[in-house]
């Protein structure tokens, strides 16, 4: 449907450019016509002023001059020339072939007129007259009630009476006009006519050419916009088209209804890739593309975004209805195929972000909807509907957890351990384990750069296990060599999430022999509160134990201390960010006392981190924290490099 | 041919505002004219000298020489310039007024005009009647239809054909006088007031032939007004003669100021050039006579 309205619309901007051409047109052979009309009119007039100048010149040289003969008109005429006159012309008159006419000297006297009258005639200094007396004839339309249509034709002749060209007088002539008008009005008649068809076809021409033009050019917009907006293999709209579709799609929502943004990830592209060829590759693309459109609404867009990634709006929908729609694309698109003679079956994950429950901005639908799409692609839900801020995951992460999953197996990962300080005394009563991976190409990297990864995907499960073991292993280790150390081991809510885990960590304090208590959970804050059923009960028999539990970075999450009543814990560890600052601000010194006061009222140790100086050292321990931690002590290290007590101080 | 009526206007003006202009005053003035001489001024006799006006008769029908411009009034050609330059020497006004040919020597020796200038041969026969101051040379030629349907190629091919001249014209003599060698066949000789009617006999295929004067007849051969119609019958130029501007006898004054203004005229190189423009340098003369008809 979007397709259609944009086609309409380019077919709208196009009619309206021809629009424009063919007003700009009209006005060039608007003007054409006119121009040519008006030229028309005055060659007309001219055309029967000139008639009348030719039928003067005729009877002047036929009937005039020949029956003067010899006259000198300053002294008039002879008896015999005038009889010769009035022979010549009396049929002429009589017939109306003539209406009037006076023979006229050039001193203006009239010599001969058709009605034997001596006076009347053009005036001498008319221009007319002049003239004619210098050899020029003049013919004039003159208006005549009694003539039909109203006007004649006067014509001032010179008289060449004979062979010699010499002028003798003027003559002066009136010659009815309206045959010749009538004449001429048939011709203009057929001259508008063919001037108007030759006009019109001429519009006509420019007409089709500029039509022919604009086509053209639409066409060539049209497709330049196709081929920007579109991915050559499929022909689907591309990334960028698809975010333009998208963002069309949030603002346009009608009726409030919402729909859904889709991301489509193919899982066995690679494979068949790399097995079959490219060219296999592009067909199975091809005919996922075909099976999108067979399977989605008129309505809905699917784009390609790049490699085996694909893109869905689905305006409109409610989100079962979304879900209904991705049932049946995925049944669709999971049909088996045959490429080059290879049965296969293509599956394909679906994180789907709602609009505008998920966002209003297309970016923030399509990471959310990355991550949903991630989040199936890891269990065994193919379509996976965003459900908040924890699956949010760079994509880079899809790297870190398959180099981390080699890491285990290859034994790159190395325990560090900080020690705690016992500020009553100053001695290492315990060591926080802190997992580094020894990468082989990137070096040491700290738990910030793949602990993240790790948390969302079932790595950090394996991970959490190797870090115990690792852990229980040291502390074996440095308690025969006569420390006595308690060893804090960070736990995911992930893990606590399993059912696996209660078991396996009392499995292994049997199997390492350590005593519970010299084992420490630490879980953030958000961790510790989590409503799964699982992981209470995980914590309370770990508890119950005697395997200590500590917060990490208290005061940092949103914790409601209400919460914190059912678990049983052991230590609260105040994020170094009120430590750090804790000389300066007051507020920070409050915070600090407030927790300090509310972790013995709870039963458990305070323990401070992120001690850089002695300074700070100073007050937390007036405070009244129990324990510190920082590198005003150590930095984390292999456990045999943390210092002992009498080193610290 | 339209370029051609343009020059013609453009002469007939230059010719008109010569004469218009008060002569004395500017004659000197004006362009690369022969300057006004006041001792020929003074030989004029004292009645010319009065008026400040010479009236000379022609029959404007014989182009180059002189014939009416498009206008029908205005008179053009070799001899109104001529008579342009004459006046200017004499710091008079040359009026050229038409008249019939025949008269023409009579109308001078009674009184009316001072002179004739219309291409009037100079004769002994004429002599009797006025002096001549004569100024061109030129003999008769034959003119024939275009094609020359009568297959005339000299004067005794005439014999038996109707042939057309101006009346009183040396050529009408020459007829009159070739007619005794026709034997049995004479010629039919029709004679018209102007040169031009007899010329519409040839055209009009009423005559076989017109006698005119040799620069009359090769214009009318070559101009492309006319050429379509008129041939020379042959390059033949029969009792070639002078041209000459009859004057009353007795009327010596008017001659001699006339013949010294025309020697000036044609010292001066300005009778070369109007010869020049009007296609009539082959019958230059080298200077004015008085009489100068050649014995027969």
């Amino acid at each position: 449907m979007r397709r259609r309205r944009s086609a309409r619309r380019e077919t709208r901007s196009g009619s309206r450019l021809f629009a424009t051409y063919a007003v700009a047109s009209l006005l060039p052979v608007g003007a054409l016509g006119l121009l040519l009309l008006s030229g028309t009119r005055d060659d007309a007039t001219k055309q029967g002023q000139d008639q009348g100048k030719a039928q003067a010149a005729v009877i002047a040289e036929m009937a005039i001059a020949p029956a003067l003969d010899d006259a000198d008109l300053t002294r008039g005429v002879t008896a015999g020339q005038r009889d010769s006159l009035a022979k010549a012309t009396d049929l002429a008159l009589y017939h109306g072939s003539v209406l009037r006419m006076r023979l006229r000297n050039f001193n203006g006297q009239v010599i001969f007129s058709d009605d034997g009258s001596t006076s009347g005639g053009v005036p001498v200094g008319d221009p007319a007259f002049q003239s004619a007396s210098n050899g020029t004839a003049t013919a004039t339309l003159v208006k005549d009630p009694e003539a039909p249509g109203g006007q004649i034709i006067r014509v001032l002749q010179p008289i060449f009476a004979r062979a010699s060209g010499e002028a003798i007088g003027v003559l002066e002539l009136y010659l009815p006009y309206d045959k010749i008008a009538a004449r001429l009005h048939e011709q203009m008649t057929v001259t508008y006519r063919r001037l108007g068809i030759g006009l019109g076809l001429l519009y006509l021409a420019m007409g089709l050419i500029s039509w022919s033009t604009t086509r053209s050019l639409r066409r060539y917009a049209a497709r330049q916009e196709h081929e920007a907006l579109h991915d050559g293999l499929t022909g689907l709209p591309n990334r960028e088209a698809f975010r333009q579709r998208a963002s069309a799609a949030v603002t346009d929502r009608r009726d409030g209804a919402g729909g859904a943004v889709v991301v489509v990830d193919l899982n066995r592209f690679k494979e068949v890739n790399d097995t079959l060829g490219h060219h296999a590759g592009d067909e199975l693309l091809r005919v996922i593309t075909a099976r999108l459109r067979t399977a989605l609404r008129t309505e809905d867009t699917a784009a390609r975004l790049g490699g085996d990634e694909f893109a869905l709006i689905l305006p409109g929908l409610d989100p079962p209805d979304v879900r209904a729609l991705l049932e049946r694309v995925r049944a669709e698109l999971t049909r088996e195929m045959v490429l080059d003679g290879v049965p296969l079956t293509i599956e394909a994950s679906f994180g789907v972000a709602l609009y505008p429950a998920h966002g209003e901005d297309v970016e923030q639908l399509l990471r959310h909807a990355d991550a949903a799409m991630y989040q199936g692609k890891r269990g065994a839900a193919d379509i996976v509907v965003y459900a908040g801020e924890r699956m949010a995951h760079p994509t880079q992460w899809l790297v870190v957890q398959a180099e981390l999953r080699h890491a285990l197996e290859r034994d790159e990962l190395v325990l560090y351990y900080q020690p705690k300080i016992r500020l009553a005394d100053g001695a290492v009563c315990g060591v926080e384990a802190l997992v580094r991976w020894q990468h082989p190409e990137r070096g040491l990297l700290p738990p910030s750069e793949f602990l993240p990864a790790a948390e969302q995907s079932g790595l950090i499960e394996p991970l959490t296990t190797w870090v115990l073991r690792r852990a229980l292993a040291d502390q074996r280790e440095w308690t025969a060599a006569g420390r006595d150390w308690t060893v804090s081991v960070n736990v995911s809510a992930r893990n606590l999430e399993s059912a696996e885990f209660g078991p396996l960590v009392v499995g292994l304090i049997e199997e390492f022999g350590v005593a519970p208590g010299r084992l420490t959970m630490e879980i953030t804050e958000t961790a510790a509160i989590v409503d799964v059923e699982i992981a209470r009960q995980a914590l309370r028999a770990l508890s119950a134990l005697g395997v200590g539990l500590s917060i990490d970075d208290f005061g940092t999450g949103y914790t409601s201390l209400a919460r914190l009543r059912g678990v049983p814990l052991t230590e609260l560890k105040i994020d170094r960010t009120f430590v750090d600052g804790v000389l300066a601000d007051p507020e920070n010194q409050a915070i600090v006392r407030s927790v300090v006061t509310l972790a013995h009222g709870l039963g458990c140790r305070v323990t401070a981190e992120g001690v850089e100086t002695a300074e700070v050292a100073a007050w937390i321990a007036e405070s009244g924290c129990d324990e510190a931690q920082g590198y005003l002590y150590s930095r984390p290290v292999p456990w045999a490099d943390v210092p002992m007590m009498e080193e610290v101080r | 041919m339209k370029a051609l009526a343009l020059s013609l206007v453009a002469v007939a003006l230059v010719a008109g505002c010569g004469s218009a202009s008060s002569p004395a005053a500017t004659a000197q003035a004006v362009d690369n004219g022969v300057p006004f001489d006041q001792a020929l001024h003074d030989k004029l006799p004292p009645s010319v000298r009065n008026t400040g006006t010479l009236r000379f008769v022609t029959d404007a029908s014989y182009p180059p020489m002189e014939q009416f411009a498009p206008d029908g009034r205005t008179i053009v050609g070799f001899e109104p310039d001529l008579a342009d330059a004459l006046g200017r020497v004499l710091g008079v006004k040359i009026q050229m007024v038409t008249g019939p040919f025949q008269t023409a020597l009579d109308r001078v020796a009674d009184g009316t005009y001072d002179g004739v200038l219309s291409a009037v041969t100079d004769t002994e026969e004429r002599e009797k009647k006025t002096d001549f101051v004569d100024y061109f040379s030129a003999g008769t030629s034959i003119i024939v239809q275009r094609g020359n349907p009568s297959a005339i190629a000299e004067l005794t091919n005439l014999c038996g054909h109707v042939v057309a001249a101006e009346q009183g014209t040396v050529q009408a003599d020459l007829l009159h006088r070739s007619q005794s060698g026709c034997g049995d066949r004479p010629m039919q000789i029709n004679q018209y007031k102007t040169n031009a009617d007899a010329l519409l006999q040839l055209r009009t295929g009423r005559a076989a032939a017109v006698l005119n004067d040799y620069p009359a007849a090769s214009y009318l051969a070559e101009d492309s007004r006319t050429s379509n119609y008129y041939q020379l019958a042959s390059g033949a130029q029969y009792e070639p003669g002078l041209f000459g501007i009859p004057v009353a006898k007795g009327n010596t004054q008017l001659r001699d100021a006339l013949k010294g203004a025309l020697d000036k005229v044609i010292a001066s190189g300005q009778y070369a050039d109007l010869l020049t423009r009007w296609g009539v340098s082959d019958g230059a003369v080298k200077n004015a006579t008085v009489n100068g008809a050649l014995t027969d």
